[in-house]
C-alpha cells in the first residue's frame, strides 16, 4: 500500500537556510513547499484549506521575515482553525523567543540550522515518521 | 594524476579547517546531505554563504556609519550573519558575531568595530582555504572538469 507523502510548509525568506532546510526535508523523504515569508504561508494555507487539498502535515517557519513576521503567520493560521503541527525554526533562541511562538500558537520550536536529527525528533513526536 | 594523493591531500586540508576551528560539526551536515543528485551541493551551500555574508557585512559596515550607536540595529544584522555563519558551520566566524553582539549589548562601539574587523579577517581567511579545499575536491574527484561555481 502506497503511504502518502508528509507534506511541509517550508517558511524562511534567507536563501542559505530554504537550501539547507529543503534538502533536510528531502533526505527525510517529504514533499516540501516553500514560502518566503509569513503573508506568502498564511495564503498557501488557506488555499490549501479552501481547496480541499487536504492540510499540510507539518509547518516549519523562521521568526523574522519580510511582510509579515513567522509569529504573526502563526497567530493567523490558527485562527482559520488550522491544526498542523507548527514548529518555529529560528536563530532567536533565548526563552522570550521561545514562549512568544509557543504564546502565538505554535507547537514546538528547535534553533537554526535544521538538521536531520532535528528533524527526525519533530517528525517523531509529531507522529510523522 | 594521483588522484589518492589529492584526496588525501583534501581530507588533510578538511581536517585542518576542524582542528583550526573554522568549521564545526555543522559542516559535516551539509556534507551528509550531498548525494549523487546533488553532487556538488556543500559547494553551492558555500557560494550561497559567501555571497549571503558578504552581504550583510557590508549593510552591517553601511549601518555603522549611518545609524551611529544604534546598537539594536547593529545587533539586527549582527544576528542574520551569525545565523549564515550557523547554517554552515563557520565557527570561527559565528563566535565573532556573538563576540559583537555582546558589545552591542554593553554599549561598547570600539569593541563592536574590533569584533568586526576580526570578522572580515576570518571571513576572508575562510573563503580562501574553502576554495583551496574545493579546487582539490575539483581536481581529485571523478570528473575533474566539473563546473565551479563562482565564490
Amino acid at each position: 500500500m502506497d503511504r502518502r507523502r508528509i507534506r511541509v510548509l517550508l517558511v524562511e525568506d534567507e536563501e542559505i537556510h530554504r537550501v539547507v532546510a529543503r534538502a533536510v526535508l528531502r533526505a527525510a523523504g517529504v514533499e516540501v513547499e516553500e514560502a518566503e515569508n509569513g503573508a506568502e504561508a498564511v495564503r498557501r494555507v488557506r488555499e490549501r484549506v479552501a481547496g480541499g487539498g487536504g492540510a499540510y502535515d507539518l509547518i516549519l517557519t523562521d521568526k523574522q521575515m519580510p511582510v509579515m513576521d513567522g509569529l504573526e503567520a502563526t497567530r493567523q493560521i490558527r485562527a482559520m482553525v488550522v491544526a498542523t503541527p507548527i514548529v518555529a525554526v529560528s536563530s532567536d533562541s533565548l526563552p522570550p523567543d521561545v514562549q512568544a511562538f509557543i504564546t502565538a500558537g505554535a507547537n514546538d520550536f528547535t534553533p537554526k540550522p535544521l538538521t536531520k536529527e532535528k528533524l527526525g525528533h519533530i517528525l517523531a513526536k509529531f507522529g510523522l515518521a | 594524476m594521483d588522484y589518492s594523493n589529492l584526496r588525501r591531500q583534501a581530507a588533510s586540508m578538511k581536517k585542518g579547517l576542524f582542528d583550526q576551528g573554522h568549521l564545526d560539526e555543522q559542516f559535516r551536515q551539509v556534507e551528509d546531505l550531498q548525494d549523487e543528485a546533488s553532487p556538488n551541493f556543500v559547494e553551492e551551500v558555500a557560494v550561497l554563504f559567501f555571497k549571503d555574508s558578504g552581504r550583510l557585512i557590508s549593510n552591517l559596515e553601511q549601518a555603522l556609519e549611518k545609524y551611529p550607536r544604534d546598537f539594536n540595529r547593529w545587533d539586527a544584522y549582527m544576528q542574520q550573519l551569525k545565523g549564515s555563519c550557523s547554517s554552515i558551520g563557520a565557527s570561527r566566524m559565528k563566535s565573532e558575531c556573538m563576540s559583537f553582539k555582546d558589545n552591542c549589548g554593553k554599549g561598547n562601539v570600539e569593541g563592536c568595530m574590533g569584533c568586526l574587523q576580526k570578522l572580515k579577517r576570518e571571513h576572508a581567511i575562510l573563503r580562501q582555504k574553502l576554495e583551496s579545499y574545493f579546487q582539490l575536491l575539483r581536481q581529485a574527484g571523478p570528473t575533474g572538469a566539473a563546473t565551479r561555481p563562482v565564490m
